[in-house]
């Protein structure tokens, strides 16, 4: 139904350039000797020590690991919330290690879709309206937002809630609003940070499913961060990290 | 969108958003009822002074500088020639409601049947053109001032203060009420009836200038004539006025210009003043300028000035209450800031989570900056349609209650006439200035807001 558009209508204001989507066979992300130190009462502690890999595109990829290795440290410099202390981070080849705040708002606005834990809808709006607010920044039509907010409402099989508010539908719904929400914006990348967390395992292999199909659907790569190995799905691409190592 | 959400958290909020909203109302409340109280002294006491004096005087140069040293050289001579040039001057001519002339004198006064005696200050009017004066309205508020309590036809009447009334000892022939006379001297009549009275009496000139004024209580004014000869007539006290300033009611006596012209001037038609009534309020200005110009156009030696470059008494009264008014609406603003700041600062606490999540979807910092600024607008908003409202309904109670207070410029009393929507601009002044106020308290929260981590906002609970 919808393919990545090589031409994009949103044009930052400040150092970010827009990716050259055309660029064949470069992976989605590509990450090099990363490394992230935090400062906790005058420790320093590394959350990620010379991390490199990469995120092939049109593919999920599972970031997995225990509680505390430093996944969800990884998923954050991929999604652009977070910087590196040293290393590099390309998405689809562009350097994208150092941007300034505006640049790295103006990139995710473009090419990441977020999907969050505890689904983060924004709970004044409803579910018709959450999905529209990614776009806001792009499409000044009303009309024209409302009409894509249904249309990915509806491939998250939710079109009949579009009125309901967030606190009206159940976990498993909510979270099907954030991936229609993450989606809505036709991302290079979707970032999902324990997206299953919250839901009962039998939503959450539906969630899981959701997702692999619509990276399918959307041409779009999917990188989930979990701590639960059980939802990974055959033929995926995994990166374990352990204690701040690829393992 | 931002609107709706906006919107929506503060009907989320309803307890929080209405307590904030209350306090804006009320301090824009009470900046309302007291700056249409301002309003309503900016509007009656220059009518009041307008009435009194008119909107423009015209003053020999030099006058307002030197003219108290030595008054008699800085006449207008020949005042009824200018009267005449100015209302011949086809724009004039319809700008002009009132054009009449005024001697300011001063003297001794003394009642012979007290042996009473002290100085007094006065002016010299035409009865008739200060009774309409005291009906100018121009900017319809429906005050009018009493009548001056002399006719054109009665030339020795007076009018006095009531302190010179009680000096005089003529509270009990006046029928004055709060008023007792000063105690009888009996010595100092004897010695008055020699020195002062006797030469009243003696006074060839005077003549009684109505018939069956000796019904009248009489009082006998001296004044020096422009040539420094003594002069003296004797007047029959029409009524007792209570005057401003304590100062003034102990030694004021208004009489007919021409009682005032015969004391000092004789024939010669000489005036301290002209005093001008500009029907149109909005017109004074360009009313002053073309006067100038006739009066520079004709040669004449003369200058015309605003009431209030005469007399700084309106612009002091005004400038104190508007000072009071800055100093109110300062207090007011400081408490407004602070509920402002205080729940902008809690729904920024509440609402971390969102603002990172708000963020990762990719909105720039302005965009958390400009939600919450919303949010305080429309809360600002909310407290100033509140403080309007109330301020009407509260305005228009008062107003129909018909309270007075005397103003420190006046003898009698003004009605209470809170203007709120009368002056529209200041309305919508008030309300621009809360819903500024509240956008600015809100800005360092809301900065706060916007700098904050993203990853540590996503983290929080």
């Amino acid at each position: 139904m919808n393919s990545i558009s090589t031409q994009r209508s949103f044009q930052p204001d400040s150092q970010f350039q827009p990716v050259d989507l055309t660029k064949a066979g470069a992976p989605a992300v590509r990450f090099n000797n990363i490394k992230k130190t935090y400062t906790m009462d005058r420790v320093e502690v590394d959350a990620l020590a010379d991390v490199s890999g990469s995120i092939a595109r049109q593919e999920t990829t599972f970031i997995t690991g225990p509680s505390g290795s430093g996944k969800s440290t990884l998923l954050n410099i991929m999604g652009l919330i977070d910087q590196p202390t040293s290393g590099e981070l390309f998405i689809l080849d562009e350097d994208v290690s150092r941007l300034s705040d505006k640049a790295a708002a103006d990139f995710r606005s473009e090419h990441i879709g977020f999907i969050f834990q505890s689904f983060n809808l924004i709970p004044v709006l409803t579910v018709g309206e959450n999905v529209e607010f990614p776009l806001l920044r792009r499409v000044k039509s009303a009309s024209e937002r409302r009409e894509k907010a249904e249309q990915y409402l509806d491939s998250v099989g939710l079109a009949d809630l579009i009125d309901r508010r967030p606190g009206e539908i159940s976990g498993g719904q909510r979270q099907r609003v954030a991936i229609a929400r993450a989606l809505v914006t036709e991302p290079t990348l979707i970032i999902a940070d324990e997206p299953t967390a919250n839901l009962d395992s039998k939503t959450s292999l539906e969630i899981i499913a959701l997702l692999d199909h619509m990276k399918s659907e959307f041409d779009t790569s999917v990188v989930i961060c979990t701590h639960d190995t059980s939802l990974i799905t055959a033929g995926s691409a995994t990166i374990n990290i352990i204690d701040g190592h690829t393992a | 969108m931002i609107w709706k959400i906006a919107f929506r958290n503060l009907t989320k909020n309803a307890r929080r958003s209405v307590t904030t909203a209350m306090a804006i109302g009320i301090g824009g409340f009470a900046a309302l009822l007291f700056g249409g109280f301002v309003t309503s002294i900016w509007f009656g006491v220059q009518t009041s002074m307008i009435q009194e004096q008119g909107n423009l005087q015209i003053y020999r140069q030099g006058y307002l500088e030197f003219g108290a040293a030595n008054p008699d050289d800085y006449t207008i001579q020949g005042w009824d020639e200018v009267a005449a040039l100015l209302a011949s001057d086809p724009v004039l001519n319809q700008q002009l409601a009132v054009i009449t002339p005024r001697i300011d004198l001063a003297g001794v006064a003394g009642n012979a049947q007290t042996g009473n005696s002290k100085t007094f200050i006065g002016s010299g009017v035409v009865p008739s053109q200060i009774d309409e004066m005291h009906k100018w309205d121009g900017w319809s508020i429906g005050q009018v001032s009493p009548a001056s309590g002399l006719t054109d036809q009665v030339l020795d009447g007076v009018v006095i203060g009531i302190g010179m009334a009680r000096m005089m000892g003529m509270c009990g022939p006046l029928n004055v009420a709060d008023c007792q006379d000063r105690p009888v001297d009996e010595d100092a009549l004897t010695e008055v009836e020699t020195d002062f009275t006797s030469l009243v009496n003696d006074e060839a000139e005077i003549t009684d200038l109505r018939e069956g004024s000796v019904e009248r209580p009489q009082l006998n004014l001296m004044a020096a004539t422009s040539s420094g000869v003594p002069n003296i007539a004797r007047v029959g006290i029409e009524a007792a006025r209570p005057q401003a300033i304590r100062a003034i009611d102990n030694a004021y006596v208004m009489m007919h210009f021409e009682q005032a012209r015969g004391l000092l001037y004789g024939d010669s038609q000489e005036a301290t003043t002209l005093m001008l009534q500009v029907a149109n309020p909005d017109q004074v200005d360009a009313t002053k300028d073309r006067i100038q110009e006739v009066l520079d156009r004709a040669g004449l030696d003369l200058k015309v000035f605003h009431f209030t470059e005469v007399d700084p008494t309106f612009n002091r009264i005004f400038g104190m209450f508007t000072f009071m008014f800055i100093v109110v609406s300062i207090v007011l603003s400081i408490v407004i800031v602070f509920t402002i700041v205080n729940t902008v600062s809690m729904n920024v606490m509440e609402r971390v989570k969102e603002i990172g999540t708000i963020r990762a979807l990719g909105f720039r910092k302005g965009f958390v900056r400009a939600l919450f600024l919303t949010e305080s607008a429309l809360i600002g908003l909310f407290g100033a349609l509140i403080a309007l409202s109330a301020a009407v309904v509260i305005a228009n109670i008062v107003n129909s209650a018909g309270v007075q207070w005397t103003p420190p410029s006046n003898a009698t009393p003004l009605t209470v006439q809170l203007m709120v929507l009368d002056n529209p601009l200041f309305a919508a002044s008030v309300v621009g200035l809360l819903i500024l106020i509240s956008v600015v308290a809100s800005v360092m929260p809301t900065f706060k807001a916007a700098r904050l981590n993203i990853v540590e906002s996503l983290q929080r609970a």
